[in-house]
């Protein structure tokens, strides 16, 4: 067949393609409506095959490049994924999150000691020498400390602001810090180390230098409410980032790009669920932790209500059931 | 070929063309839409502070979605394009030209942070130009691609002149090979543009700057010109 034959007996169906999909562009519900939409599959499956026939025959660029533009967006509209649905998010959060958390263990774990062993030292050290104090922290800082937990203080856990300001502090904060620990996880898992480490040894230096100076109920009281949350989303950002550092070094029988690939999806929805988390303490920190006022109680029952919760969560959750992997 | 095209096969057997987009371009994406934010958090501010005390929250809650939300949003629901993307006619693709994902758009923006070393995206400026397809280190390892998203039909530099059939029928390379000729034998020296014209003396039965004209004319024939 010449190309003029071609192109005069199938032009009325490129063009009525064509301008579907551009109106798919501007307007999707119209044209997702429009009877056209039934046809579109086939249409397209249409347009690849004279695309083909046209490059097999060597017909000039001017047909081919008509054709190549239409198949460009077809194939992105064909092949769009699905869209998101809050049922996936609830499921991912009740039972894949936890699933992926357990199969992660041994970077779990590796991860809590890193955080754990060295906050236990430095909590250790000061009370036995409460002047290391002044070797980790500046005395500006320290006073600060004193400041934000003193037990005059009508909310504990901060010097000054409200609420709202220290739920966007603790969002912009905490969550980027859980970020940016997975990620810097790809330095070989370096930077995830150091975030660990560092993070342990200032939370274990603010509870030792506040017990020796006796200020440790106030303390205790602020953090027992939101640290289930908070340090547990620490601890998966941190091994998130050792996972993905390690696929790096030791990529196994993969190559190291696959490899690589492989850790980073992981270590994304891992970063995902921290994050989730770390909006849960967050709520918890500015709107509950604060609160002086209520009594021992309250303040430890619902701390230990929440470390459990935590646990039970991530231990159990997705576990058996008809969604079991 | 330019060898930032990439050919994708459909599965409906044929070839998809992305051409990827170097990092001069991404760069300009980039500095327009820190900007935007810059003016979106800043104005932000301003209206939040109008809260008293707690209006800072907002704003950190603010710089929160800009800094880290902001580019996945726009990825995954405007198309692969945040608003410097769109202006600079860009598009975020995964490397077999399907449209991204939620996920992949997650690696490849919290990767930033790498890329982003040290202070203004040197590890990213680096890796995209050693890159073939100018994918920063995000980019390959969410398994994704950033590419002009309007293809440019080939040929549309060709200087117009009046046209000519072909005397034989050519396949698709050797089609092309003489329109990308067209195209850029201005960038040449005249020397060498007859020195590539007469090779093709078979084909157009002439030499010299006339074996030139002869082929624009075919090439202006092969893009369906009158």
């Amino acid at each position: 067949m010449r190309q003029e034959q071609f192109v005069a007996l199938h032009a009325k169906e490129w063009d009525a393609l064509r301008k579907w999909l551009e109106q798919l562009d501007r307007q999707p519900k119209a044209a997702m409506s429009a009877e056209r939409a039934l046809d579109f599959p086939q249409s397209y499956r249409h347009v690849c095959h004279h695309l083909s026939l046209a490059q097999a025959r060597g017909y000039s660029r001017e047909v081919t490049d008509r054709l190549q533009q239409i198949v460009l967006m077809g194939h992105r509209q064909l092949y769009r994924p699905p869209a998101p649905r809050w049922h996936k998010l609830a499921m991912f959060l009740v039972a894949d999150f936890p699933r992926l958390v357990r199969q992660q263990w041994r970077y779990m774990l590796v991860a809590l000691l890193l955080l754990y062993l060295p906050a236990v030292i430095a909590y250790a050290l000061i009370l036995w020498k409460p002047a290391l104090a002044h070797s980790l922290f500046t005395t500006r800082e320290l006073a600060d400390f004193d400041k934000m937990y003193d037990p005059a203080n009508g909310h504990i856990g901060r010097s000054s602001g409200t609420d709202l300001q220290m739920f966007g502090f603790y969002i912009m904060n905490n969550v980027s810090i859980a970020f940016r620990t997975f990620a810097s996880g790809l330095l070989l898992g370096v930077g995830a180390i150091y975030v660990l480490a560092a993070n342990g040894v200032i939370i274990g230096g603010v509870a030792g230098h506040l017990n020796a100076i006796g200020y440790g109920a106030p303390f205790w009281r602020f953090v027992v409410g939101h640290s289930g949350f908070e340090l547990t989303a620490i601890v998966i950002a941190g091994g998130a980032g050792l996972q993905f550092g390690l696929s790096l070094l030791a990529p196994g029988r993969l190559r190291r790009e696959v490899a690589l690939r492989r850790a980073a999806w992981i270590g994304a929805r891992l970063a995902m669920g921290a994050f989730a988390m770390l909006i849960a303490a967050a709520f918890i920190e500015a709107y509950w932790s604060s609160i002086a006022a209520l009594p021992d109680l309250v303040k430890y029952g619902s701390g230990a209500g929440i470390w459990l919760l935590v646990l039970w969560w991530l231990l159990r959750g997705g576990a058996g059931g008809k969604h079991a992997a | 070929m330019l060898d930032t095209v990439r050919e994708i096969e459909t599965p409906e057997g044929v070839s998809l063309r992305l051409r990827a987009a170097g990092a001069f371009g991404r760069a300009q994406a980039w500095l327009l839409d820190t900007l935007l934010r810059a003016v979106v958090f800043f104005v932000g501010l301003g209206i939040f502070s109008a809260l008293g005390r707690g209006g800072v929250g907002l704003g950190l809650l603010l710089l929160f979605v800009l800094m880290w939300v902001y580019n996945v949003i726009c990825e995954v629901w405007f198309h692969g394009q945040t608003i410097g993307k769109r202006a600079l006619g860009l598009r975020v693709v995964n490397a077999d030209g399907t449209p991204i994902t939620l996920l992949p758009s997650v690696v490849r923006n919290l990767l930033r942070v790498v890329d982003a070393l040290p202070g203004i995206y040197g590890v990213g400026l680096i890796m995209s130009i050693i890159d073939p397809s100018a994918r920063r280190i995000g980019d390959i390892v969410a398994g994704t691609m950033v590419i002009h998203a309007e293809e440019l039909p080939a040929g549309s530099r060709v200087p117009v002149a009046p046209a000519l059939p072909l005397p034989l029928p050519l396949d698709q390379d050797e089609q092309a090979a003489l329109i990308e000729f067209a195209e850029r034998s201005s960038q040449l020296t005249p020397q060498r543009q007859e020195e590539l014209a007469n090779i093709l003396y078979p084909l157009t039965g002439r030499e010299g700057s006339a074996a030139i004209v002869q082929i624009t004319a075919y090439a202006n024939g092969l893009l369906g010109r009158p």
